[in-house]
């Protein structure tokens, strides 16, 4: 158990070196003037802006709206792509007509939907709402179509042999079983669309939100804004793909 | 405990039911107006036309001001006039201050608006070279990175200017970009040379790059034109409505062509962002009446022909665009008379020359 | 394999209504795509949908076969496909290095991957404006943001292709007194190729997504370029066009993935 906990210990001060060392360099460059402040701010400078957004301009506010959009993207495109990907695996004839042209449309970049949805929804919320629910549907449609193909045939005889209805079948039988596999479209399903929630704020019209943020420091030459937003967009994609693990863990253990 | 908890949501269904009813009789109205620019740093506001006046002097604010029912809503664009187009086509926006191309690539697309009344007529285009280009004349661009946002009518005056200079679009590399980033590329020289208006002039001023050209000065017919677009079914719905909305944009633009207004109105379009001097030189030499005026006069008409036929002769548009219907001066005419402005603004003929009153 | 004609009468049969069906699976694949653009076709003519919204298919169909024949179509594909070829060529070799040393080393591992996995939390789009301020707008930042695309999905999947690989394999190794790159090129890297063609079929998806991105913020050509350039002017068309070839490509790419995985594994089969 020693042995153990020093291991960790160890393993835990190594993946500390780095970003120390490149923390300590940072500050050095800004302390020293090595770098041009237009490429690599101050450590305090970036704090500074970081203050100031939050306090004057409601950097709060902003990641709210980026969120709120995102989540509610999330879950139209979750809710659309478990019940596509049910109804398509399940029905022959939606496995035979529909997935060609399903797999056919999604090889299409996601980003290059933008122009389409831009015309076809307008300026407001719900084209971006639209959109993010859009990189959501996708994977989680994929996958839990094929988990649902992959569903064991002695689980399927059951099921004949038990006379369930089709519902029941659905419920008791298939979605158990693709659980694992829609678990992991979850999980892409997330981390796709908060880039797509930020890849909306860069593309369609102007509104509250991070990544508007990222642009207006770009647009202004402020690299300490632009550090701030890309840190903030990092700290949320963290957050969302742990969100993203501990929803699956917690979809498996509840199967089992 | 069930029986409870059901009597609590027909009590909750009951309230949310008289509250819309109650909602539903005053039947309030939003009035999306769209505007085809955005201030500096993304401000909601503009500056240089009478519309610009009419946002940030509230003028349609106060012209409905003692209607609780209607609100004002205005959205300005960064993506200038094709995000409008996008507008318009998802009956997002109601009216809209649209340059000329936009205007006739929406007309040209089957989109369904009126133009109401002139503003921001007579933009001057300038060029602006990124420091140390080596550019010193139009002919010079050949080869050269250009930014443009396309779509907007100083994308077709940029064309217009080109093609008087034997270039065509085709010869330079050009990137679209919109206002702040072409600002932003020009002063990192991402890219050689720009189209633009006032942001521009402001980057002279600050020493970042270099104006080489503007039209202002030059031929007449290298101007940009502008207006106030309706989107016809709000037009046809709430005839009363559009004639408000109308009298307040010329009461804007009245105020703006007034001479002695002139420090008043460039602090006004301040607000934007641009500094005073900039909007001090892009109306050097202009009088205030010249470049707000709201009037559909033959100039105006067949200055929009001719963007049409240059624009399809340009690949800008692809078809022909059917104008003689669109203009609607109906409006404005009823405005220009109930404020007795019949000789407040100059109409000038298809000639370009003033036509006597 | 047997051959046609070590198969028994019955098997032929079989395998004929097997070759039949396929056909027909493939033609039924076709049936919604048709049944849409028919009623696209039908939605346009009769006026029920409005220009804007959607152009004629014929009048795409028009447009298409004027940009390939000027040569325009593929000058901007060409451009995009190099873009992509390259930047995703670098991040796969970053990728591949840095998943193996990963893999291979625990020691690397502890020091270098916390870094690692902090910095790919941020969305590639999320470091193209810091990038812009960097290196500016150039083919730089194109080929920077695909590499940075391509090269976290490739790193996570190798790395943990490598680390799947049952230490009794390796074990079988030491006693066969293999050196270390026998031991690397003959138990290690086959044993992590499934997990790496996952990685670098992630890595290609999300390479040519971020090419799109940088394309449709600045740039002069490619097919994100053609993207914005029929946004602006409302031609639908054009964007309509550019959107299927995108898609094509990117079809295009993943076959071409699943037929090299499919050869690599038949090899490493064969070779055992």
């Amino acid at each position: 158990m020693a042995a153990e906990t020093s291991t960790r210990l160890v393993r835990i001060r190594r993946g500390l070196a780095l970003p120390l060392l490149l923390l300590v360099a940072w500050e050095a460059s800004g302390r020293l003037d090595l770098m041009d402040p237009r490429f690599l701010p101050a450590i305090e400078d970036v704090v500074r802006t970081a203050k100031r957004e939050i306090i004057d301009n409601g950097l709060t506010g902003q990641l709210g709206a980026s969120l709120l959009r995102n989540i509610a993207g999330f879950l139209i495109g979750c809710a659309l792509g478990v019940s596509f990907g049910t109804l398509v695996a399940v029905t022959r004839l939606g496995d035979r007509l529909i997935m060609p042209t399903f797999n056919g449309l999604k090889q299409i970049s996601l980003l290059a939907w933008i122009p389409l949805i831009s015309v076809w929804f307008g300026f407001a919320e719900q084209a971006k709402v639209v959109f993010v629910a859009l990189a959501a549907f996708i994977p989680i449609a994929l996958n839990t179509y094929d988990g649902i193909k992959d569903a064991p045939a002695e689980l399927v005889e059951v099921g004949r042999a038990l006379r369930f209805r089709p519902w029941q079948r659905i419920t008791k039988i298939y979605l158990p079983s693709a659980l694992p596999t829609i678990a992991t479209g979850i999980h892409l399903g997330l981390i796709y669309s908060w880039l797509a929630t930020i890849g909306a704020e860069y593309f369609l019209a102007v509104g509250p939100g991070i990544g508007g943020l990222v642009i207006a420091g770009r647009e202004r030459f402020d690299m300490a804004l632009v550090m701030v937003g890309v840190i903030i967009l990092g700290l949320v994609g963290f957050a969302l793909n742990r969100l993203a693990g501990a929803a699956e863990a917690r979809l498996l253990r509840w199967r089992a | 405990m069930k029986r409870a908890f059901l009597s609590r949501v027909a009590a909750g269904l009951a309230l949310m039911l008289t509250a819309s009813a109650t909602v539903r009789a005053e039947e309030p109205l939003v009035i999306h107006v769209g505007y085809a620019a955005i201030g500096v740093d993304n401000r909601p506001y503009a500056e240089g036309t009478s519309a610009a006046t009419a946002r940030a002097g509230e003028f349609l604010e106060k012209e409905f001001a003692k209607d609780p029912n209607i609100k004002i809503e205005w959205t300005f664009f960064k993506g200038a006039g094709p995000a409008v187009n996008e507008g318009f086509a998802n009956d997002q926006l109601d009216f809209a201050y649209q340059g000329d191309l936009p205007s006739l690539i929406g007309r040209a697309n089957g989109l369904k608006t009126k133009y109401l009344l002139a503003s921001g007529a007579r933009k001057p285009l300038y060029l602006a070279v990124a420091k140390d280009s080596g550019i010193k004349s139009i002919a010079d661009l050949k080869g050269r990175k250009i930014a443009l946002q396309r779509g907007t009518n100083g994308h077709l005056a940029a064309v217009k200017v080109l093609e008087a200079h034997g270039l065509k679009e085709r010869d330079a590399q050009v990137v679209n970009l919109d206002s702040a980033g072409t600002v932003a590329a020009l002063t990192s020289k991402d890219i050689d040379a720009a189209f633009g208006d006032t942001q521009l002039i402001n980057l002279a001023a600050k020493g970042a790059a270099d104006v080489i050209y503007t039209t202002k000065g030059d031929d007449p017919r290298f101007g940009r034109n502008a207006g106030v677009i309706g989107r016809q079914a709000f037009i046809d719905a709430h005839p009363e409505i559009t004639q408000r909305v109308v009298d307040a944009f010329v009461k804007a633009a009245q105020w703006s062509s007034d001479e002695p207004n002139r420090p008043a109105l460039l602090e006004l379009w301040h607000k934007s962002g641009t500094p005073v001097p900039i909007l001090e030189e892009y109306f050097k030499g202009d009088t205030l009446a010249y470049r707000n005026s709201p009037l559909i006069d033959d100039l105006l008409v067949s200055q929009y022909k001719e963007q049409a036929a240059k624009s399809k002769e340009f690949g800008l548009i692809r078809r022909d665009v059917d104008l003689e219907s669109w203009f609607e001066p109906r409006y404005l005419n009823s405005a220009i008379e109930r404020f007795s402005l019949q000789n407040f603004w100059q109409a000038y003929g298809a000639d370009g020359k003033p036509v006597a009153s | 394999m047997a051959t046609y004609l070590e198969l028994s009468g019955h098997e032929n049969i079989t395998n004929w209504r097997r070759f039949l069906r396929g056909r027909f699976f493939s033609l039924s694949a076709l049936l919604l795509p048709m049944f849409l653009i028919a009623l696209w076709w039908l939605a346009s003519a009769r006026g029920w949908l409005p220009e804007q919204i959607l152009p004629e298919p014929t009048y795409v169909l028009q447009t298409g076969r004027d940009m390939i024949a000027s040569g325009e179509l593929l000058y901007h594909a060409a451009v995009s496909l190099r873009r992509v070829i390259f930047g995703f060529a670098i991040g796969a070799v970053l990728g591949l290095a840095l998943g193996i040393a990963m893999g291979l080393s625990a020691r690397f591992e502890d020091y270098v991957k916390p870094t690692f996995l902090a910095f790919a939390q941020i969305p590639t789009l999320g470091w193209i404006p810091l990038l812009m301020l960097l290196v500016g707008i150039e083919e730089t930042l194109k080929i920077i943001i695909i590499a940075k695309g391509a090269l976290v999905p490739i790193t996570l999947n190798t790395f943990s292709g490598i680390r799947s690989v049952p230490g009794k394999y390796v074990e079988v190794g030491k006693a066969l007194r293999f050196s270390r790159w026998q031991t690397l090129r003959l138990i290690v890297l086959p044993g992590a190729i499934p997990s790496i063609f996952t990685g670098i079929r992630y890595g290609l998806t999300h390479a040519w997504t971020s090419l799109v991105g940088v394309e449709l913020l600045a740039s002069s050509e490619g097919l994100g370029y053609l993207l914005v350039w029929g946004r602006q002017m409302f031609w639908l068309d054009t964007v309509i066009i550019a959107m299927i070839v995108i898609g094509l490509i990117g079809f295009a790419m993943d076959k071409g993935l699943n037929g090299s995985e499919v050869f690599i594994q038949r090899w490493k089969k064969e070779g055992l």
